[in-house]
């Protein structure tokens, strides 16, 4: 079988391509059980401050890499500590834990790299502190609650010359990567581009809770910023703590219009609001359109995020032009490919492995001739790429790929990822306005 | 008795059921959520049909090569091969592999590397005879940890976990067979898992022959843990009732109960629990 053409960049953390059974090294080596290891670029010290949800599903992918070791867990709540210390322990993992990461950093002098995972408005001072402590540094997505906050990371990273990755992890995403540069650009399987199309759609679902006995205390709280535990557990429905569904969930999807169009919109039209959950302040509802103009012609991006239903099919960003689209999703069996009837035959894509058909197409004849048989299926085709590693582990390894090798270029940097932050928070700006908002190239930049 | 409060949700192709008593509502529905957001942690690490799954993964490993699993997978591997070991074979993750392949492929759980090594074949394990009684032992961790003693946990109907007792009863009513069975039980502090043909048809496939098998129509299996419930009870299914007999009679916290048409019994040296 005829193996896809992949750049370097695409083919790092692809282990599985068109069935051709390519793998490589599945196994990461063990992580080293004694703190204190000393650092090098063959073995990062590395720290995870934030161990919450997002958290876990991190962790989870950096203790499957090569070369990491895990040295330190900070989180300010004792029961997200001690059950990830007892939890690593009984892998045979010995880690230090810190409630902040003032204590992390005075403490841990022979550390690489942080990844944080806390709530979105402490994004930007951990993420700033760690940078000017000569750490570089992976931060979950939202940057930060504010552009201020956002802008003031890009300014860090810059100052410091660290590394700066933000969590968009399909940014390194095998089938993303393949199906943007072979099919968009390069085969231009959509034809022109016309529209795109997103959205993450949730069923209704109680806000966290907390076990009794684990309550953080009141001054706890005040300490960190929050004003109670329901706050401290939804921090996301909270104006000065995150940035709502549109920057949960959004922030993925939205990220995605821009890489694919290779520019940030230049307008931004938004309807949502709070109309179901009367305890939360950030929308629970947001319809948002933006505009690119592309030099083929204008693309408008239609995003959706909905809290109250989980009508939609699991979450999705589809591309649609004139000859073709594509629905792309983290989750293979969603992803679509759609082939407008004018479009030209794709047989060639199929040979060249760009793309992979359900059945092998009948011959081509000639245009006075026919031959009769059986109704033909209508083909149905999928991307040829799928990689068995986890979800968030390409990006990492790419974050890590770039701390052991200059050459390596992160797929998410902070200066690019701002441009995305920065029309997210223009959207919920477009919301409570409820008028259109313009948006220059010079403002998406830090 | 207390109010018993009940929660749904879809995940592992079935139906999940939380019921909590003796706690208000709000705290119970705060519980349940918890527990619910951990199968969908363990679905999307212990799905077959999840391409970035663990499992998923583990299929792609050629002879000799490892992976390092997460925390859940590794425990539920670890009681699943121990659940193959006490049932000679009749349960067994690699059983659908042999629709596949000519012999079951083999593989070892590396302790020291919290690790799967491929010692030969595809490694195309399913779960499904334990992963969802392993999701309601996790679960019942959780509710636990709430303090929520009183509890039980239901997986699609085939496998329920009771925790504490409502107040002023003796135990959750458990019934063997279809709704409103007369044979009933007062469950508390174990695991009640069934298996028969009533809902999938020959849907068990003997890993030691490689077909399905009819050997009875029902079979439940009690014990401490949903996971090995589960997987007992699929065993149940096929080994002969001599061979359930010789496996019983080393574990003292297993009974089972086999339906042969109309004939009913059951085998073990766990007490049987009180009857309603």
């Amino acid at each position: 079988m005829v193996k896809p053409n992949f750049t370097r960049r695409e083919f790092l953390g692809t282990t599985a391509v068109a069935g051709a059974g390519l793998l490589l090294a599945s196994c990461s080596p063990n992580q080293p059980k004694a703190p204190g290891a000393k650092s090098t670029l063959s073995q990062l010290n590395i720290a995870l401050i934030g161990c919450g949800a997002e958290g876990q599903v991190l962790l989870e992918s950096l203790l499957v890499i090569e070369g990491i070791r895990l040295v330190a867990i900070v989180d300010i709540w004792d029961y997200n500590r001690d059950s990830n210390v007892r939890r690593l322990k009984s892998q045979g993992i010995e880690v230090k834990s810190y409630e902040n990461y003032e204590d992390l950093l005075a403490h841990e002098k022979d550390l690489q790299a942080v990844i944080v995972a806390t709530p979105d408005f402490w994004h930007a001072p951990i993420t700033n502190a760690c940078l000017q402590a000569g750490l570089h540094v992976y931060c979950e997505k939202m940057m930060s609650n504010t552009i201020e906050g956002a802008r003031s990371m890009v300014q860090t990273m810059r100052a410091t010359g660290k590394l700066l990755q933000i969590g968009h992890q399909r940014r390194s995403n095998p089938r993303y990567m393949f199906a943007l540069n072979r099919l968009v650009n390069d085969a231009k399987i959509c034809g022109r581009l016309t529209a795109a199309n997103g959205q993450w759609n949730r069923a209704v679902s109680e806000d966290f809770g907390w076990p009794k006995k684990f309550a953080l205390s009141a001054e706890m709280l005040a300490k960190y910023g929050y004003k109670d535990m329901h706050q401290f557990r939804n921090w996301r429905w909270f104006k000065a703590l995150g940035g709502g569904p549109l920057s949960d969930l959004g922030a993925h999807q939205i990220d995605i219009f821009n890489w694919w169009f290779g520019m940030a919109p230049t307008s931004v039209m938004a309807s949502g609001g709070v109309d179901y959950y009367k305890n939360h302040e950030w929308y629970d509802h947001a319809m948002v359109i933006y505009e690119y103009p592309l030099p083929t012609g204008t693309v408008r991006a239609f995003y959706e995020v909905l809290t109250t239903t989980s009508a939609g099919g699991g979450y999705s960003e589809m591309f649609m032009g004139d000859e073709g689209t594509i629905k792309m999703s983290e989750n293979p069996s969603i992803t679509k490919l759609y082939r407008e009837d004018r479009a030209p035959a794709w047989d060639e894509l199929v040979a060249k492995n760009y793309l992979r058909a359900s059945a092998v197409a009948a011959a081509s004849t000639e245009a006075d001739k026919v031959d009769v048989r059986e109704t033909a299926p209508l083909l149905q085709y999928d991307i040829p790429v799928s990689f068995a590693k986890k979800i968030h582990q390409p990006h990492l390894e790419n974050f890590f790929n770039a701390i052991r090798d200059q050459k390596v270029k992160l797929n998410c940097p902070a200066d690019e990822a701002f441009a995305s932050e920065y029309v997210i928070h223009k959207a919920n700006e477009a919301i409570a306005a409820r008028k259109t908002i313009e948006i220059t190239a010079a403002e998406t930049k830090a | 008795m207390s109010e018993i409060h009940v929660f749904h949700h879809r995940a592992m192709a079935t139906q999940f059921q939380v019921r909590i008593a003796g706690q208000d509502q709000p705290y119970a529905a705060q519980t349940a959520q918890a527990a619910f957001a951990l199968t969908d942690q363990l679905e999307s690490l212990l799905s077959r049909f999840r391409a970035n799954s663990d499992i998923s993964q583990i299929a792609k490993l050629g002879p000799q090569e490892k992976l390092r699993l997460s925390e859940p997978v590794f425990a539920c591997l670890r009681v699943a091969r121990r659940m193959e070991a006490a049932t000679r074979g009749a349960f067994s993750v690699t059983a659908a592999a042999l629709q596949t392949q000519p012999t079951r492929p083999l593989w070892s759980l590396l302790e020291k590397e919290f690790s799967l090594r491929c010692d030969s074949g595809r490694v195309e394990l399913d779960l499904g005879a334990i992963g969802k009684g392993f999701a309601l032992d996790r679960m019942a961790e959780i509710l636990r940890e709430w303090d929520c003693p009183a509890f039980l946990l239901v997986a699609g109907g085939s496998s329920v976990l009771a925790g504490e007792a409502p107040a002023r009863t003796a135990g959750w009513s458990c019934g063997l067979g279809d709704d409103h069975s007369p044979h009933r039980y007062w469950l508390k502090n174990g695991s009640l898992s069934g298996s028969g043909l009533a809902v999938k048809g020959k849907h068990i496939i003997d890993t030691r022959t490689g077909i399905p098998t009819a050997r009875r129509n029902r079979v439940w299996a009690l014990a401490d843990t949903a996971a090995e419930s589960d997987a007992l009870s699929t065993a149940g299914m096929i080994l002969t009732e001599a061979e359930i007999s010789d496996v019983l009679a080393n574990e003292p916290g297993w009974l089972m109960f086999l339906q042969e048409k109309e004939n009913w019994r059951h085998l073990g040296l766990r007490p049987v629990p009180p009857a309603m």
